[in-house]
């Protein structure tokens, strides 16, 4: 039996992000944390993981505000594309964030947290 | 192992082009061949790069090309790498001649795109991401580039007149260049006042949608010292790959594809970034240069903004970034555009450059990635007196 495999994996992320979490895998030989549909381990190249649901919390690395959307986003007024860090793990994520006008309303550092996966928009996220 | 030389090189003007995605292949085609001066039958292989040939009704591209030429009995390939393609199949050109399998083969960049409108050329591009994590959760290119800027501009206090300058530089080059997509002077006025597209990036940070096509004829030195005509050599080749996720980049402030191709390009030629007269840069965006001429040694992390500031990217400068006009002037045509670089140092090592001429040059090096830097590559090249 294959120790990793592709299906389902991010059918399992959605669901993870629909309850808010983020799935990762935890080398068993390196302890790196990856996203879940990350295969092998980036590190070390093992075979052998874990997989940890991490309360879908972080901070904002950075972000953009579209004025020019692609295809699928044009229904919303305003949002912001963000790269955030998820608390106490060296793991980056991104998503969507409706609501967001201006810069100075998403200050580097911010707090987010996933509020759900959306079929139209991605992993959605929330300020907090 | 043989030494790889261009013997010839051709391409369309860089715009908006009314002609077939086929018809501009085969006007660059038949350029690159000529200025080599050799007979269609001496092509042995072609290379081609393209993207989105299905907005044009047309995929696999290569043998409908060859066909075209007059070659159908000559192995084709077609090669995409998002904006990297061009570079990428250059390298599979480059390596097919260093390994002795041909003497003088085709290599082809060409896009067209503009038909589509931009709200369909910006959704197509958003293809080229890595689509569950980016373009699924809204993030155009001009997006990612500009979350790539914020990060940068927050670690190293760089600002958004910094990246205006680049701009202002590049397009003050593309007026030198007739082949170039957007001949006009612009201010750093210009830039700060011009729409915001994604921010902090506006529309003058961000380079054209263009169609276009470039083509060069690759040999060995025995073939392009019989020609008797004018010819380059290639010294030195790098491929690199990066997380093709912005969020999986450690620093998100640095490419790692372009270290990781720039460092075996310099290897091979044996020089150092000091060595390099001129560069041809892959400037999709403001910030790609900044980033650009960092990763690939010309300046120290967090430094360039202030060196290009001061003038030392101009065309008279210590380094000259992009005499093209980059493809914030010259245009964007993704597939055409690691190969519309390499025209360029062929007609600056050939007498071709005119007022662009880096005077003195004798080595100059390409850059060229796909995508936010997934698929990068560098090479390098050496005047033949």
């Amino acid at each position: 039996m294959k120790n990793v495999t592709s299906i389902g994996v991010r059918e399992k992320f959605i669901s993870s992000a629909q309850n808010s979490k983020i799935l990762a895998r935890k080398c068993k030989d390196c302890n790196t944390i990856m996203l879940a549909t990350i295969l092998y381990c980036e590190k070390c190249h093992g075979k052998k993981f874990n997989l940890i649901e991490y309360p879908g919390k972080g901070y904002v690395d950075t972000f953009t505000i579209h004025t020019v959307p692609p295809e699928g986003f044009e229904d919303v007024e305003s949002y912001a594309w963000v790269v955030f860090t998820v608390d106490d793990v060296l793991l980056r994520a991104s998503g969507f964030l409706p609501g967001i006008k201006k810069p100075s309303d998403l200050p580097i550092g911010s707090e987010v947290e996933v509020n759900g996966f959306d079929k139209k928009h991605g992993l959605v996220l929330k300020k907090i | 192992m043989e030494s790889v030389c261009i013997l010839g090189a051709g391409s369309t003007k860089y715009g908006k082009l009314d002609e077939s995605i086929i018809e501009i292949a085969l006007t660059a085609s038949v350029d690159a061949i000529e200025s080599a001066g050799i007979s269609p039958e001496d092509i042995k292989a072609g290379y081609i790069s393209n993207v989105f040939g299905v907005a044009d009704k047309q995929v696999h591209m290569a043998p409908v090309i060859m066909s075209n030429l007059g070659l159908s009995h000559v192995p084709g390939l077609t090669i995409e790498s998002a904006c990297g393609s061009g570079s990428v199949m250059f390298r599979e050109a480059f390596a097919n001649i260093r390994a002795g399998f041909y003497d003088c083969v085709l290599a082809l960049g060409v896009e067209k795109v503009t038909h589509t409108g931009t709200n369909q050329s910006t959704t197509l591009f958003s293809y080229c991401s890595d689509f569950f994590y980016e373009g699924g959760n809204g993030a155009s290119f001009p997006g990612l580039f500009a979350s790539i800027a914020r990060a940068y501009m927050t670690k190293y206090k760089a600002d958004e007149e910094d990246l205006a300058n680049v701009a202002v530089k590049n397009h003050e080059n593309g007026l030198l260049n007739p082949k170039a997509h957007v001949r006009k002077r612009i201010t750093v006025e210009d830039v700060l006042n011009s729409p915001v597209v994604a921010s902090p990036l506006k529309l003058y940070d961000c380079c054209p949608f263009s169609d276009g096509a470039s083509a060069l004829i690759l040999c060995n030195e025995k073939f392009a010292k019989k020609s008797g005509k004018p010819y380059i050599k290639v010294i030195g080749s790098g491929r690199g790959g990066s997380p093709a996720a912005v969020q999986g980049r450690k620093d998100i402030s640095t490419i790692p594809g372009t270290v990781i191709a720039a460092d075996q390009a310099y290897k091979m030629a044996g020089i150092s970034p000091h060595d390099v007269n001129f560069a041809e840069v892959h400037d999709c965006f403001t910030i790609a240069e900044i980033i650009d001429v960092e990763d690939l040694g010309f300046f120290q992390k967090g430094k360039a903004a202030k060196e290009i500031r001061e003038g030392a990217t101009s065309r008279k400068g210590r380094i000259p970034i992009n005499p093209s006009g980059g493809l914030k002037s010259k245009g964007h045509p993704i597939g055409a555009t690691g190969i519309g670089q390499i025209v360029e140092v062929f007609e600056q090592f050939t007498g071709q450059a005119g007022e662009r001429t880096i005077k003195n040059a004798e080595i100059a090096l390409t850059h060229n990635f796909g995508a936010t830097g997934a698929s990068a590559a560098v090479h390098i090249f050496k005047k033949v007196n």
